[in-house]
């Protein structure tokens, strides 16, 4: 037991450590440059303001993680689906793949109210937002994760007569799981930074509107404590991914640790 | 032991399910419905009203928040929805769209904008603020007590290129524009309390309060204190719909201008509606824009006709105005099209509102 | 079974490599991998070929396999085409790269041909329990396949080609990536293996470039010259079996060894 809380904190304690300094530093520097709190605030007022409501931040923050997870899976699944045909077509991706760097390229900026006339006010364009931007990504890795199979496993099956759809099921799906794991440790960010920019845009609800108010009543710490619940959020679900990663990618190298 | 393999399966099955969920997503954006002529038997019409800004107390804004609570638009036979941008000018797309119904636009904008091509035929219906809601701030430790100190100092201008009002003032204080050193700033008043700017273009209700909150007091300037004829805030529909709703403007107007009356009478209560639809903003800073908003709604020209009474006169002044000060390219063929006064004169029976 | 005298037959086989799209380069002699082999393998015959690297041993085998079809000449396996053989799953392949699937246990892995290939579970044929059994794997069936050290993953692999209990094995250098002692013991688990497979001798072809691994293993080892690979000799191993290792000290054995040296320093004509 003691092991396991030892290798516990040897994990959590460098982390926290650095970020308690990187605060004292922070509060330290604030009150001796005398910076005005309209410009950066001090940790202690953020805190503050957290403190005050804590409730108020974790809803918000509930509805955009909301956004950005769904967005996540839709753009997911949009991307591995296109990914399956495009492995196995070559010509479906010389046709496809010009398509996908558009959606990449696009700006939400000027997408986002297009998007609310399509889609109506509420979740929706933000959940579409997070979708396109955790389209490409999720693409790419999951093209290149179909492909990156090993060729003597390719040829075994091959001799065997496999079929296409055995060959992806038992093949090619399990060998770009590494990738897809990957990419949603770079995509589930992006994702939840695109439902707070659409919510900072077209928002009613979300911590991207409580990020816009507070800019615009140069409320810095709750602006601040907005930004620090996000941040958390980013890190636990980083925490999460790479949990579930190691179980499930147990197989693969990149979730041992050398011996 | 997890099967590695079903993920794909169900990640390929995802885009159907998701699919069907935003069908099932999609809002209403609140089409309106042919009226019928016996309005207490039918079903209320439906109509979108957009404010221009989040939810705040500027006037327009509470008199539809108003309306909607103390259920002056359901005694209208209205039943609106209440949306918000984020980003000002986006609500034009809607309107120009027809996603929305209504919208609030200050009285140059509808100006400005009616020079497009092709124009987004928007038209304004009632003016709220009689007065312009811009003004420009300064340290009240600054030194600079007129215009006349700006000489030689440095301003702020938010759009592309300093604001009429600027030059306006400037113009009736006798100082060269050129005196002026002249920077684009974005919207954070920050950049006047660091001193990166002398003079910071701010609307009146908003930011000297604030700023004054956070312990730096400022002193504003009023462009119209220095003779020009600005104006503030209005209500505005299309072209199009107004020629086909006639009627849903008439009584949308009526209603949205009796919580303007209501809130003037109800000050506290009207602050109380407001925090439902803003509830991130301070109590006592929304009362200082719903009271600053409300002096700049009355006039003589108001206590004789009613709240958002408008005339060609004032439309024609503002015009003249900002192509004299460079606001518009060039002047507009017909000025009149950018207002349409006959629904505010319906609203009011001898200054009193002809209800319901 | 045995219906052709030979189980293996290769008469004047000759391969040349194109290069995908690209047109050929004048020098056709730099892409010719095999020139005109002609070879036969008896059946339950242990059979290897050593030869210089490049000299197309792996391509010899890919078209005895069934994965290749030569430019030129004939491979026949039971009086008929690789691809017969193949259909019929009496081919079990063996590489360098085990290839097994890391997501897999190793009995995952192992009852992998028979996930693939439903229909040919109706042929008799060891259960993917008793494969393990006889590659000594029993108790490591729940490990994965990142757990095993190289020798035990050939085994793995070798059980696995095992699946279809075909009567023609293909090993490909599969003991190339080991270190010397694994390979030294894993050349006599091999023919432990072999000598133990209840359903009689299958016939083996063993690439290697390893002169002892040869003579230990095999009834006959054929030497090919370097590229372009042709048929320099074929020696006859006569050593008594069960092989052992001992035996490698022996005079015979190093006669051999030196006679294979000697046909593997000769220049080609």
């Amino acid at each position: 037991m003691s092991q396991t809380l030892r290798s516990a904190a040897a994990y959590v304690l460098p982390p926290a450590l650095t970020l308690i300094a990187a605060f004292a530093f922070w509060e330290f520097w604030v009150q001796w440059r005398d910076i005005a709190i309209i410009v950066v605030p001090p940790p202690s007022a953020v805190w503050e303001r957290f403190v005050e409501d804590p409730e108020f931040f974790w809803r918000e923050g509930g509805w955009t993680l909301y956004e950005a997870t769904l967005g996540l899976l839709m753009g997911s699944a949009f991307a591995i689906a296109l990914a399956v045909v495009m492995a196995h077509s070559r010509l479906a991706e010389r046709a496809l793949f010009p398509l996908a760097i558009v959606i990449k390229v696009t700006p939400i900026v000027a997408v986002a109210p297009v998007l609310v006339i399509l889609f109506g006010f509420g979740t929706t364009p933000k959940i579409v937002v997070a979708a396109l931007l955790s389209f490409f990504p999720m693409l790419v890795n999951a093209m290149t994760g179909f492909r990156d199979v090993n060729p003597g496993a390719l040829e075994f099956m091959r001799s065997l007569r496999a079929s296409p759809w055995q060959l992806f099921w038992k093949l090619r799906a399990p060998s770009a799981l590494p990738y897809l794991f990957a990419a949603l440790k770079v995509t589930y960010p992006l994702a939840l930074i695109g439902a707070v920019v659409a919510e900072w845009f077209t928002g009613d609800r979300g911590l991207g509107l409580v990020i816009f108010v507070a800019n615009s009543n140069l409320d810095t710490p709750t602006l601040f404590a907005a930004i620090g619940v996000l941040a958390l959020t980013g890190v636990s679900l980083n925490v999460i991914l790479s949990v579930a990663e190691r179980r499930i990618l147990f197989w693969h190298q990149t979730t041992r640790t050398v011996q | 032991m997890l099967r590695p393999i079903a993920r794909p399966l169900l990640a390929a099955l995802l885009p159907l399910l998701l699919a069907a969920l935003l069908v099932a997503c999609k809002s209403d954006s609140g089409g309106s419905r042919t009226p019928t002529p016996a309005a207490s038997a039918a079903p209320p019409d439906k109509v979108t009203f957009m404010a221009g800004f989040k939810p705040q107390a500027n006037l327009p804004f509470v008199g539809a928040y108003v309306a909607k609570e103390k259920g002056f638009f359901a005694e209208q036979n209205l039943d609106v929805e209440i949306q918000h941008v984020n980003t000002p000018g986006d609500n034009f797309k809607f309107l120009g769209l027809g996603q929305v119904q209504f919208s609030t636009a200050d009285a140059a904008t509808v100006i400005e904008r009616a020079g497009d091509d092709p124009p987004l035929g928007i038209v304004a219906v009632a003016l709220i603020g009689q007065r312009g809601q811009q003004g420009f701030a300064v340290l009240a430790d600054s030194g600079i007590e007129t215009p006349v100190d700006w000489a030689g100092k440095r301003a702020g201008y938010k759009g592309s290129q300093p604001t009429p009002d600027f030059l306006a003032i400037l113009n009736a204080v006798g100082v060269d524009p050129e005196d002026v050193g002249t920077v684009k700033v974005g919207f954070e008043p920050q950049i006047l309390t660091e001193g990166q700017v002398d003079i910071f273009p701010v609307f009146l209700s908003n930011e000297p309060d604030t700023l004054s909150q956070l312990g730096y007091d400022v002193t504003v300037f009023e462009a119209a204190e220095f003779g020009a004829p600005t104006l503030g805030l209005t209500y505005v529909t299309t072209r199009d719909y107004l020629a086909q709703n006639p009627d849903i403007v008439l009584r949308f107007l009526k209603a949205a201008l009796r919580g303007i009356e209501y809130a003037r009478d109800n000050p506290d209560e009207a602050v109380d509606i407001v925090l439902q639809y803003a509830p991130q903003e301070d109590r006592d800073h929304m009362r200082f824009m719903l009271d600053t908003e409300l002096g700049a709604a009355e006039n003589d020209l108001t206590d004789e006709n009613g709240i958002g009474w408008m005339t060609a006169e004032q439309w024609q002044e503002l015009h003249d105005y900002l192509v004299e000060f460079g606001g518009i390219p060039a002047p507009l063929d017909d000025v009149s099209a950018t207002y349409d006064d006959q629904f505010i004169q319906q609203a009011y029976k001898d200054g009193e509102m002809d209800w319901p | 079974m045995a219906g052709a005298e030979h189980h293996v037959s290769l008469r004047g086989l000759t391969h040349v490599f194109r290069d995908g799209r690209r047109a050929l380069p004048v020098d056709r002699q730099a892409l010719t991998a095999l020139a005109d082999v002609t070879l036969d393998v008896a059946w339950g015959q242990f059979v290897s070929v050593i030869g210089p690297s490049g000299c197309g041993k792996s391509t010899l085998l890919r078209i005895v396999g069934g994965l290749l079809r030569p430019t030129s000449g004939e491979a026949k396996i039971d009086g008929a085409a690789p691809a017969a053989a193949q259909r019929r799953r009496d081919i079990g392949l063996v590489a360098q790269d085990p290839a097994l699937l890391p997501w897999r246990s190793v009995l995952g892995n192992v009852r992998l041909p028979l996930e693939i290939d439903r229909a040919a579970r109706d042929r008799p044929a060891p259960s993917p329990e008793e494969l393990l059994e006889l590659t000594g794997l029993a108790e490591f069936r729940s490990y994965y396949p990142h757990q095993l050290s190289g020798g035990m993953q050939q085994r793995v692999a070798i059980a696995r080609a095992l699946a279809f209990d075909p009567s023609l094995l293909l090993m490909d250098e599969p003991f190339g990536a080991l270190d010397e002692i694994s390979r030294a013991s894993m050349r006599y688990e091999l023919l432990r293996i072999w000598q133990t497979a209840p359903s009689g001798r299958k016939t083996v072809m063993f690439v290697t470039h390893s002169i002892p691994e040869a003579i230990a293993l095999s009834d006959r080892v054929v030497v090919l010259s370097p590229r372009p690979g042709s048929v320099r000799a074929a020696i006859d191993v006569e050593l008594p079996r069960p092989r052992t290792q001992e035996m490698e000290r022996g005079a015979p054995f190093l006669d051999y060894a030196d006679q294979l040296r000697n046909l593997l320093k000769e220049v080609p004509a």
